[in-house]
């Protein structure tokens, strides 16, 4: 048992952490600042910040140094998942991109592709939206029925997508469509790259229930799309969604770990300015939370380890999903216990302003559903680890 | 980085169920468990578990034992909880750390290697009817000449213990360990019958009995012994868990009803699935506070509370949930279901039930409210 990083990685913290205290305006870290400027002021804000942060060396932390990376160790990225979070920074602007698409190019794109996505990406002068979901294909993905028709080199592409997280923002759109003419199923479908400013491409925000609209709806109308714009092969775009998706298990849950632990202490306090911390019933609820949380560190730790020894961690990364969301979706249901009706007042006192951790706690009815709902997640479980069948 | 368990520790593990699957599998479990009248301490096992080093594993090497720590041992208690291991293994190994941490330099060298052999059979008597494990619930005093008075109940193989390890609150409101021999007068060791007949407990009663002191002993070593009962109970509980869970996913992947196997309902594969990352976030509570007892590490009460409390909610679920999903053939007595069962419900409530680690985390992370009793520092300390 070894829970140290290197002194290679502790002094990678210490760089890391001296530039966010100086880049980080303390303001930024109050929920009411980012409740109070408008949703574009805060993208843009987000974005120029990040811009700031590639510039310093901090992007990229475990790219390979040839994409512009810093070709950094899986414990530098865990280190940077959890600093950045205890710094309050604010998220990426282009999670998606950088998360799924930069790996899958690094992969399996051609030349031209890998020097012109994942440079330009990392910079943040091209924001990456996914087009993945439909109206009529959402757990059932394989069900999508975008279309895109071959007309000498270029597709055209008609249909719709739908809960694209920054859908009106974003340039250019990594999606899954229908590239040959009846096929079924995962059959037939092409990873197109689709640029958002193109002729026939209408993106519509969508007012989530947390009153926020982060995403949004995408139609398509004779799109064209350059035949060099797919990535991976015509035709083999499910494979390529698949191998996509498989970045996700880089992923150990120590961002969500440390972000939801310093929202537990924001609860508490919180509470206690509403002198409510003493019921016994409350308190053996706050505990629970801490149980999990705690769970969710040792089981980052246990990811980390897997990460560094090479290990294919394949439906694992279930675990960690269904285990971070539903942690995070139970703090929250504690937040309103613990204020109650005080918990549906946006002021309940001149000096409490809840709105946004209200925003919160409404934002934690969608953990559960995006990125593979939690009923998606056990089937996985059930099926791949268990051994049970279909 | 490395959060897992060593080359080592996993081949100790294969050992000890590599052994029980061979030789004490669930048939002789049975035997025992339906021998409500025996000692449950079968000898060829015993022999066993001593020849092996099962015991010796928290020992230090200059009594001849391995010297490892908890995180080894809890590998030892994880495959004893899936095979449903009767036997006193785990009050041993306990008393074995109560030597280890307060015992005098002679007290070792006699009993230690005594403890890592097998030779001796010990157990620990850390709380009184009706009390928390913790201070509080000591239910025995000790006089200034170390004569102790009170009562103690379940101690785990009583019956068959050489040595028990006794908690007593002193003069000065201390809480000291003692060793007292069972045969001594004044010593009353009454056999109770448990559900669970994977186990021997009994009550133990002290009427004016010399006990020799461990010399190092103190209120915050007793805490930090019920900490490490607590973890090789955790450890206990989540082997049994992990093999309730392993047993009913087999039987429900063969069991065929509406003409296809019932594990392909939704409605138990969910839940089986939320079990499988139960056990795991439990097999991971359990060795994060093994290693962090071994390593003194800062969080190491509140990781210890997560573990037993977690551990223990998990084992309750899973054991309920093998009944059921084995439906009728579940509820029998002739259905190992049962061992699991009632194993998980005694270990819930030893060393601390999941209410009362919550109480501590609760007390550790957003403060203690004054009224309340907290990790043995209640208003009054009643004795009887």
């Amino acid at each position: 048992m070894d829970l140290t990083f290197t002194p290679a990685e502790e002094r990678f913290r210490v760089e890391l952490r001296a530039w966010l205290a100086d880049n980080i305006p303390p303001r930024w870290r109050s929920r009411s600042f980012w409740s109070a400027i408008g949703a574009a002021e805060a993208f843009e804000l987000r974005r120029d910040w990040e811009r700031r942060k590639y510039d310093a060396g901090f992007a990229g932390i475990s790219w390979p140094r040839e994409y512009g990376g810093r070709g950094g160790t899986p414990g530098m990225q865990a280190i940077y998942d959890e600093e950045t979070q205890r710094a309050g920074a604010p998220p990426t602007v282009n999670a998606l991109g950088l998360a799924f698409l930069a790996p899958t190019v690094m992969a399996i794109g051609t030349d031209e592709q890998k020097r012109d996505i994942i440079g330009p990406m990392l910079r943040n002068e091209v924001i990456w939206c996914q087009g993945f979901s439909e109206p009529g294909a959402g757990s059932d993905l394989a069900a999508l029925r975008t279309t895109g028709v071959l007309d000498g080199d270029e597709f055209i592409v008609n249909g719709q997508k739908v809960w694209t997280t920054n859908a009106v923002y974003a340039d250019k759109m990594f999606a899954l469509v229908r590239t040959e003419p009846g096929s079924q199923r995962h059959r037939g479908i092409s990873m197109l790259l689709i640029d958002m400013r193109s002729d026939g491409v209408d993106a519509r925000p969508l007012r989530q229930l947390s009153g926020a609209s982060e995403f949004g709806e995408v139609f398509f109308t004779d799109v064209r799309v350059k035949v060099t714009d797919c990535l991976g092969g015509a035709g083999d775009g499910w494979s390529t969604a698949m191998l996509l998706l498989s970045f996700e298990r880089g992923a150990s849950g120590i961002a969500q770990y440390t972000a939801f632990r310093g929202q537990f202490d924001e609860i508490v306090a919180a509470a206690a300015a509403f002198g409510r911390t003493g019921d016994p019933i409350l308190r053996q609820r706050l505990a629970s939370r801490i149980v999990e949380l705690e769970c969710l560190r040792y089981h980052s730790m246990h990811i980390l380890t897997q990460i560094e020894k090479g290990a294919e961690l394949g439906a694992e990364s279930s675990l960690t999903k269904l285990q971070w969301s539903h942690t995070h979706q139970e703090l929250w249901e504690t937040f309103d216990d613990l204020l109650g009706p005080e918990a549906t007042l946006t002021r309940p006192r001149p000096d409490a302003d809840l709105r946004g951790m209200q925003h919160e706690a409404m934002w934690s009815r969608s953990v559960t559903i995006w990125g593979g709902s939690s009923q998606v997640q056990r089937n996985i479980i059930a099926e791949r680890l268990l051994g049970l069948p279909r | 980085m490395y959060f897992a368990l060593t080359d080592e520790q996993r081949a100790l593990g294969e050992t000890v169920r590599a052994y029980l699957a061979d030789r004490f599998d669930l048939t002789a479990v049975r035997a025992v468990f339906e021998d409500q009248h025996g000692d449950g301490n079968p000898t060829e096992l015993w022999k066993a578990i001593g020849a092996y080093g099962w015991l010796a594993v928290c020992v230090p090497a200059e009594h001849d034992g391995l010297g490892l720590g908890l995180a080894d041992a809890q590998v030892v208690a994880r495959a004893f909880g899936a095979g449903a291991v009767p036997g006193p293994w785990l009050p041993t190994v306990l008393a074995g750390e109560a030597l280890r941490l307060a015992g005098s330099d002679e007290q070792k060298r006699s009993l230690l290697p005594a403890v890592a052999s097998g030779a001796l059979v010990a157990t620990v008597a850390p709380r009184g009817p009706a009390g928390r494990y913790d201070p509080s619930g000591v239910r025995v005093t000790a006089d200034e000449a170390g004569r102790l008075t009170g009562s103690a109940l379940p101690v785990e193989y009583a019956e068959t213990a050489q040595i028990i390890v006794v908690a007593a609150v002193e003069p000065a409101g201390e809480v000291g360990l003692y060793l007292v021999e069972p045969e001594l007068p004044g010593v009353a060791v009454t056999g109770l019958e448990n559900y669970d007949g994977t186990v021997r407990t009994a009550s133990v009663v002290l009427d004016g009995v010399p006990g020799q002191r461990l010399p190092g002993s103190s209120t915050a070593v007793f805490s930090d012994l019920l900490d490490r009962g607590a973890v090789l109970t955790a450890g206990d509980l989540v082997g049994l868990a992990r093999e309730a869970l392993r047993r009913t996913v087999a039987y429900d992947r063969d069991r065929v009803q509406f003409g296809r196997a019932v594990g392909s309902f939704q409605a138990l594969k969910h839940h089986l699935a939320d079990l499988h990352v139960a056990v795991t976030m439990s097999e991971h509570a359990v060795l994060y506070a093994a290693h962090a007892l071994d390593a003194g590490l800062a969080d190491c009460r509140l990781a210890v509370a997560v573990a037993k409390s977690k551990a223990s909610d998990t084992a309750r679920e899973v054991t309920a949930a093998m009944i059921q999903y084995h439906g009728g053939i579940g509820y029998t007595w002739e259905h190992d279901a049962h061992f699991f069962y009632k194993r998980a419900k005694r270990e819930v409530y030893s060393y601390g039930d999941p209410v009362q680690h919550r109480d501590r985390i609760a007390a550790l992370t957003i403060g203690r409210i004054p009224s309340t009793t907290v990790d043995g520092v209640p208003p009054t300390l009643a004795v009887p």
